[in-house]
């Protein structure tokens, strides 16, 4: 058979799979065990309702705590522990993180992500909001929002060969053909190693991500701005507000909560990104974050007790943003 | 009244003039890698994309000539032209030294009785008193400007040749085999469960909620070895089951928190007056919650398409390596080969891989603004 | 389901089958090959029906060219190959042996790496058989056996690996005519290189292009360099000390082997662009400049691997040659060769893992590399013929005569430091920060015991 009608088949089982789950035991429990009907079907329904969110939850619950959790409680125990030659592992306490602390590379890294923890989610989110806002109101601003939105569709190795271009540096003399440089001699300058310069070699990576993630920020704040009702708008023109005040006054207060998720989004995407740093610098030239920090650790130095380490420290970063979140869904139940 | 409108149209025109500017920042770093995959390697690392379009004089790396010898009474010649195409020749050389020594159309003695003469248009005439054969014939260093070529070679080398034409056809299927399950199984999940945590009652709700949002941030490559353990250990190995299931693990917390986030922000009123109608919970999310979370669904269909489609990391781990489970992504990459690095290649294939998530965000984005407005309308 | 997908996959399979047939590059029987020792093997071996997984570092035209020779295995022993390989190969080897899917035969360029496998137990020893053979038919056989013997679980040494497929590295590239044209010689020692490396920059020109670029692996260029300085500075032991940390790495005489690097790379006047872009200029870019006209530079230290980002059409012996890196006359260390390349070990025991092991020791599956390009062998018993040019035999014959064999130092040194620290240490020193300070860091980074 020819592989493309093997792929659909298998395509139509894997969905339709999924589908028939939440079909078939709804209407089990509907049905079979707690009928809404006869003598008890006052009782059958609460307990058909008190059982009908794990039902909708079984799978998600399933896939998130092998997928996500499982690993996350082995990579915790891995912490604690240091692979002895010939197999096996023994428990050492705290060593690794202590090791990890008295790396110079970790504590650059911790001081880099702190740095793209602050710019890159705001400035995303930032030309996301600003794109989003003008972009809905001219005619063409559909196919505006399709563009700007093209580096998402881009892979991190596409995108960092594609800066890399622009960052490129040619020997003073010849033809530059990074665009930085051609306009940096344009004016006079000497062509720079762009990458190699800190900090503003950082700096030049968090523009990859931001050019990236300002797609992202923008479509989400778009649909959330078209949500905004029309009459709270109207009644502020009405009163005579300037276009900034309707901004920042009326619009920008009624979409905090989609903001706040555009902003937590983008920071875990931050905490996770090395795909970029690995290909353009590896961390080298005081540029190395947590993520890459980890990467080295896993697969190069193959020190899973110290990766794991890293790793730790990188989940523990996100807590702030946690208890933020549970605190918010605490006060949206009431 | 007219101040009003005036002011309004000028505006407006900021409005255009600001999103022009950002499009066009936006897009710069594209179109330069868009152009750079039409031109050859040498062209890519010797000028700017923004210069191929003009005519360039430049200095070229030094030309051997080759060619048949013709014997003309006591003289051999070798005749033919450098360079193929509409180049002017402003100075050439023999010697690295001194590479604009001489003017076009000047001849040159080469010593031992051989002259060279290299013409404006690069045509060349070599002629010596002893045969050529055995000899290594001289190099030509010229600056010429030369019009702007282009090439869809690149695009040829990357779909066309060697291994890569034998699998690209099969690296597309595999890698849509991957990604739609991997985007509609998620969605599909993930939608059930934000209504639960969005509009169900039930305790540990909130915490259910927090853990979502800090599984968000488990790195992939913790995850990588012991789940392909797991699979190992099941017996699921490696195959499309194992890629679904991990794209489906590592991209829910994501498609949970959004969704939830979405369906929170739903009118109340509708959803209860339907449970006053006796609608059951199943019945208000298919009827009501999906068709109103469309917009949601649908940009988190994209991002989620986009993320499977680009991945190179979880097919590798969980599909395999080899020639015929490679996806896309996996046949671009080896294509740059062992030691990799070719711009003309890279830049062509990122056009390639990224054609059908543009396709895709294209033709998807109708439907989210429809989406959108119905959404709107409460 | 899982019906379904084996389905599927053998309906994949089985196209894969039909294209390796009738693609055999050369026709057997035809030219000088040793095409005996295939029908030996052939006459020996038989997989009918089995399927070898072989994973490589070959990607791309390379792996065009493996895959070319296993058509070979294929067709003697009726096996079905399935090579796959993986852009950080690093990577997918050990999350594929760690989880329990390991391919039966993997190749790897980093010695380092496969001891670290071979110390978890995840590979198969190869037996004394093999390392006499080593120790009979490798050039250096001593050498090649070291190079593949590691601690295993129990911490016994043993054979693991076999090497096949060696880069040699101390080479010079140059172009001749430029060379010509400036009067210059090949210099035949480092005195008579360092004085050149002067002259040239007193005539005005730039004698090196220097590029430590490579993306995640940035410095591995760099260490090349020191370790073709410790072999010219040091007699071997002291390096073998070096490598397994014996003498620590800010030990005086790694010190004065990174500074005779720094000696060519951290002057402006020395090396193209100025000591400021060596650490970030890319490795495959940085050949170019031999080509542009005016020259950028006159030289450049590089493997044998290099040609490939050479311009189009460059002619190798005519418009581009190398030399050997010479080694001081001054001191008596011979000609050391430093070098590198690829080591072939089994995964996951089996018949077809072992025949695949055996086919590497037939001269066929050397020759039929050789005439394709690339391949060097310290293989004595191969028809040196069969270079696919006079320059891969030149460097085949630099493999076949060298007095002292050794391979790349960071390929040997633990991950950490071979592929981590040594690397960023180099960037940093080229990029001005002191010699014995970098050497004390990538020490302190040197794994506990």
């Amino acid at each position: 058979m020819h592989p493309a009608i093997l792929g659909l088949i298998t395509i139509v089982i894997g969905v339709g799979g999924c589908i028939g789950y939440f079909w078939f035991s709804n209407v089990i429990l509907d049905r079979v065990f707690f009928p809404p009907s006869g003598p008890n079907a006052g009782r059958n329904i609460n307990r058909a309702n008190a059982i009908r969110p794990w039902l909708f939850m079984g799978p998600a619950i399933l896939a998130l705590g092998l997928y996500l959790a499982y690993p996350v409680v082995a990579t915790f125990l891995l912490s604690f522990q240091t692979r002895v030659p010939g197999g096996g592992s023994e428990f050492v306490g705290l060593d690794n993180y202590v090791q990890m602390i008295g790396e110079a590379k970790f504590r650059e890294a911790i001081f880099n992500n702190m740095l793209w923890l602050i710019i890159v989610p705001a400035a995303s989110t930032a030309f996301g909001l600003l794109a989003a806002q003008l972009t809905d109101r001219i005619s063409w601003g559909s196919f505006a929002k399709s563009l700007i939105f093209m580096p998402m569709a881009i892979s991190f190795v596409g995108a960092s060969v594609i800066w890399k271009l622009i960052y490129d540096a040619r020997p003073a003399g010849s033809d530059q053909i990074g665009v930085l440089n051609a306009i940096w001699v344009a004016f006079g300058g000497e062509p720079q190693q762009w990458l190699t310069i800190s900090p503003w070699n950082s700096l030049l990576l968090m523009v990859v991500l931001i050019w990236i993630q300002t797609g992202f920020a923008m479509v989400i704040l778009s649909a959330a701005l078209r949500g905004i009702p029309e009459e709270t708008v109207e009644a502020a023109i009405v009163d005579g507000a300037s276009p900034w005040q309707i901004f920042f006054r009326i619009k920008v207060p009624q979409i905090m909560p989609t903001i706040v998720v555009v902003w937590t989004t983008i920071t875990l995407v931050v905490l996770k990104v090395f795909d970029i740093v690995l290909a353009m610098t590896n961390g080298q030239w005081e540029t190395q974050v947590l993520a890459n920090y980890m990467y080295d650790k896993l697969f190069r130095a193959f020190d899973w007790g110290v990766g794991s380490a890293a790793a730790m420290t990188i989940m523990l970063l996100v807590s702030p943003i946690l208890v933020w979140n549970v605190i918010n869904a605490r006060k949206e139940m009431r | 009244m007219d101040n009003i409108a005036g002011k309004k149209s000028s505006l407006t025109w900021a409005v255009h003039i600001s999103v022009v500017v950002l499009v066009a920042l936006w897009l710069f770093p594209t179109v330069g890698l868009f152009v750079s995959s039409f031109r050859t390697g040498d062209q890519i690392s010797s000028s700017g994309w923004w210069q191929s379009l003009s005519t360039q004089e430049s200095q070229l790396s030094p030309i051997r000539i080759e060619g048949d010898e013709t014997a003309t009474g006591d003289a051999f010649v070798i005749e033919g032209t450098l360079i193929s195409g509409d180049t002017t020749v402003s100075a050439w050389g023999t010697s690295s030294r001194e590479p604009n020594a001489y003017e076009p159309g000047e001849t040159v003695d080469l010593g031992d009785g051989q002259t060279l003469t290299v013409n404006d248009d690069s045509t060349y005439v070599l002629t010596g008193p002893e045969t050529f054969e055995g000899t290594r014939l001289p190099r030509v260093f010229m600056t010429a400007s030369s019009p702007p070529v282009w090439t869809v070679e690149n695009y040829g080398t990357v779909l066309f040749t060697g291994t890569a034409a034998a699998g690209i056809g099969q690296a597309f299927l595999n890698t849509l085999t991957v990604s739609i399950p991997a985007t509609i199984i998620p969605i599909l999940i993930a939608a059930f469960a934000a209504y639960a945590l969005a509009w169900m009652e039930f305790p540990g709700r909130a915490l259910l909620v927090a853990t979502v949002v800090g599984l968000l941030v488990v790195p992939l490559q913790l995850a990588l070895i012991p789940l392909l353990q797991i699979h190992n250990t099941i017996g699921i190995g490696k195959g499309y089951l194992g890629v679904w299931l991990a794209h489906t693990g590592f991209g829910l917390p994501l498609a949970i928190y959004l969704l939830r986030n979405y369906m929170v922000g739903l009118p109340r009123d509708i959803i209860e007056n339907a449970k006053v109608d006796g609608a059951s919970d199943f019945q208000i999310f298919v009827k009501i919650i999906l068709p109103l979370s469309f917009p949601a669904l649908a940009s988190f269909a994209i991002f989620q398409f986009l993320w499977t489609w680009n991945d190179l990391l979880v097919a590798l781990v969980f599909l395999g390596a080899d020639d015929d489970s490679l996806v896309l992504t996996g046949r671009l990459v080896n294509l740059l080969g062992s030691r990799g690095g070719d711009w003309e290649i890279l830049a062509t294939s990122a056009f390639v891989s990224i054609a059908v998530p543009l396709v895709v965000f294209f033709s998807m984005q109708r439907y989210l603004v429809r989406g959108l407005l119905a959404g709107s309308v409460k | 389901m899982t019906k379904l997908l084996t389905g599927m996959a053998i309906a994949v399979l089985s196209t894969g089958v039909a294209m390796a047939d009738g693609h055999l590059a050369f026709t057997p029987g035809e030219g000088d090959f040793n095409w005996g020792s295939l029908e030996a093997f052939a006459a020996a071996t038989d997989l009918s029906g089995q399927t070898v997984n072989v994973f490589g570092p070959w990607r791309g035209d390379d792996q065009a060219l493996v895959e070319n020779i296993i058509a070979y295995f294929e067709d003697a022993t009726g096996a079905n190959v399935e090579y796959s390989s993986s852009e950080n190969y690093e990577q997918q080897i050990v999350i594929d042996t760690e989880a329990g899917s390991p391919p039966d035969v993997a190749i790897l360029p980093q010695p380092g790496l496969i001891g670290t496998l071979a110390s978890r137990g995840f590979i198969e020893p190869l037996g004394e058989e093999t390392e006499a053979w080593l120790q009979e038919n490798y050039a250096a056989g001593d050498s090649w056996v070291s190079l593949g013997t590691y601690a295993g679980p129990d911490g016994e040494d043993r054979l693991y690996a076999f090497p096949y497929k060696i880069d040699v590295k101390s080479l010079v590239w140059y172009v001749p005519e430029n060379f010509e044209d400036a009067g210059y010689e090949v210099p035949t020692s480092m005195e008579d290189l360092k004085a050149l490396t002067e002259q040239i920059a007193a005539d005005g020109g730039t004698p090196w292009c220097i590029g430590l670029g490579s993306g995640g692996a940035t410095g591995w260029p760099a260490t090349d360099w020191v370790e073709d300085m410790m072999l010219r500075t040091q007699p071997p032991e002291v390096y073998d000390a070096w490598v397994s940390n014996d003498i620590p790495f800010d030990d005086p005489a790694v010190i004065g082997a990174i500074e005779e690097f720094g000696y060519f790379a951290r002057n402006d006047a020395f090396v193209a662009g100025g000591a400021g872009a060596v650490a970030s200029t890319d490795f495959r870019d940085s050949p170019k400049g031999l080509f542009e006209s005016p020259p950028q530079c006159y030289m450049h230290h590089q493997a044998s691997f290099i040609p490939t980002f050479f311009p189009e059409g460059t002619e190798l012996g005519v418009d581009a040659d190398f030399f050997y890196m010479p080694s001081y006359a001054g001191k008596d260390l011979g000609n050391p060769v430093l070098g590198a390349g690829t080591l072939a070990f089994i995964t996951k025991e089996g018949e077809g893992a072992r025949a695949f092991l055996e086919f590497l020791k037939t001269p066929i599956a050397h020759e039929l590399w050789m005439a394709q390009s690339g391949f060097l062998t310290p293989f004595k018993s191969v028809n040196t013929d069969m270079y696919a040019n006079d320059t891969l035999k030149k460097q085949g014959q630099i493999l076949l005569d060298a007095t002292t064999f050794r391979f790349d130092a960071s390929d040997l040194m633990p991950g950490a430091v071979g592929a981590g620290t040594f690397w960023t240490g180099m960037v940093d020193y080229a990029g001005g920060k002191d010699a014995a300070e970098v050497a004390a860091e990538i020490q302190s980074s040197w794994p506990a015991q």
